[in-house]
């Protein structure tokens, strides 16, 4: 990340020369060779302001968009807390088992389109790759579902031919119920599955983001465990109304259930990226502060430091002439 | 003994109190649900649900699909999308009728015409819900 980066620069700047591999905007400020030892007339006084001026731009756009991330996280919070109360209906009739044991399991990651957001699609991603190494075996199989750039770019690299489907730039229009039960739709279509496993940031303060696994079953699933009994099984106690049998009751209930869920899941991440994007930014700009303020010092004393030698030469070079 | 009613849609609880007695539209037909009914869990229609309060006064709502489940007197409907009458623009409505009833003569080929029958009922249901006689 640019401000890590930065951040190393700075400390190597004070302690010794070195050359360093960076980002483009700091290094060309300073020419290697104008580099010696702290103290040494070799420091031009316009090297260090030239950084100054870059490490307070960086500053100023970090700072930006830390309000940014926090007006917009306003309004889709309270969203988020308004879809909550939709799926809670579902996981009471239906149960949310994260334990159950079938063959055909869908993994659907939710990760963001943009980046600077701190930890949270490492996280997302780190989870669903535990959740693969535990739903696979013998018999069984998993595939993904990826919802997201990021996510995309980190588990293309050595799980391609799990993923099953990429959607990406879902967050490009303001989020909607219909366009996630389209997508949800689109995603039931192409896939086969026993039971989706739906892993999301689940938002539950501004600064604290917990990975979070939701599980749908299908309606065969669904079956099967009613028969095993718990609270799968209260469900025969429930007549069925209208001219449907109860396998197609229950195949509309799942379907409408995996879209409810996505749409909360997808709201939850939304939050949990802006509200991660708030704390990382804040953090950049903090630490540009402080490099604002070491490079500052350093100003100073080049500037007296070149003062003092000039001083000294023009001194005795005065002596030398008169004495 | 009274009914627990919930309606909920995916952006915000619409309804959460108690009431007397709910009528909905399923699919093969209207079902009124007075307390101590049978626990059921059922899709219901794009249609009108209309709720009766504590003062025995009909209230409208306006509802675009879903499902319900009854239970212990407590009965939750999950809806795509949902207006209480009140809520609605009566000329809007009407303007958002005609509308769909153009799409639907332009639509061409299947799925646009599922679709626009579909906006057609949903326009038709809100101008019932604002149109509707109280009794």
């Amino acid at each position: 990340m640019a401000m890590a980066a930065l951040r190393r620069e700075g400390r190597r700047f004070l302690l010794s020369p070195v050359s360093y591999n960076t980002s483009g905007a700091a290094r060309s400020a300073i020419p290697s060779d104008e580099f010696g030892s702290i103290g040494a007339r070799s420091i031009s006084t316009q090297v260090v302001r030239n950084r100054m001026k870059s490490v307070k731009n960086i500053q100023k756009i970090t700072k930006a968009m830390k309000m940014v991330a926090a007006s917009k996280l306003r309004a889709v919070q309270v969203r988020t807390e308004n879809s909550r109360g939709f799926w809670q209906p579902f996981t009471a009739l239906l149960g949310d088992t994260p334990s159950v044991d079938v063959k055909k399991n869908v993994i659907v990651s939710i990760t963001s389109d943009k980046g600077l957001c701190g930890g949270i699609n490492s996280q997302s991603v780190r989870v669903s790759k535990a959740l693969y190494k535990l739903t696979s075996g013998p018999e069984k199989e998993t595939k993904y579902v990826i919802l997201g750039e990021k996510g995309k770019v980190q588990m293309v690299r050595d799980s391609k031919n799990s993923i099953e489907m990429n959607i990406t730039e879902v967050q490009k229009n303001p989020l909607n119920y219909t366009q996630v039960s389209v997508l949800a739709d689109d995603i039931l279509k192409n896939v086969e599955y026993d039971a989706l496993r739906i892993v999301y940031n689940k938002f539950h303060s501004v600064v604290s983001f917990i990975p979070t696994i939701s599980t749908i079953l299908s309606p065969e699933a669904v079956e099967k465990e009613s028969e095993a009994g718990g609270k799968l099984g209260e469900l025969d106690n429930y007549e069925i109304e209208g001219g449907e049998t109860k396998a197609e009751v229950l195949q509309n209930l799942t379907e409408f259930q995996f879209s409810c869920v996505l749409f909360n899941a997808v709201l939850e991440n939304g939050c949990s990226e802006l509200g991660a994007r708030m704390s990382a930014m804040d953090s950049s700009s903090r630490n540009a502060g402080e490099m604002l303020d070491r490079l500052t010092l350093t100003y100073n004393r080049t500037r007296q430091a070149s003062i003092t030698t000039e001083l000294t030469e023009i001194i005795s070079g005065a002596s030398a002439l008169t004495g | 003994m009274t009914l627990n009613l919930c309606v909920l849609t995916p952006n915000r609880i619409i309804w959460d109190s108690e009431v007397k007695e709910i009528i909905l539209s399923t699919n093969s037909g209207q079902i009124g649900v007075l307390p101590n009914h049978a626990p059921i869990a059922t899709a219901v229609d794009i249609g009108l649900l209309r709720i009766r309060l504590n003062n025995d006064q009909w209230l409208t709502v306006a509802l675009m699909g879903g499902f319900a489940r009854i239970g212990n007197n407590e009965i939750t409907i999950l809806g795509n999308d949902a207006e209480i009458s009140t809520d609605i623009d009566p000329q809007e409505a009407q303007q958002a009728l005609e509308i769909a009833e153009a799409n639907l003569s332009r639509a061409k080929g299947k799925r646009q015409a599922i679709e626009a029958n579909l906006a057609l009922r949903r326009a038709r249901t809100r101008v019932e819900a604002v149109n509707v006689i109280s009794y």
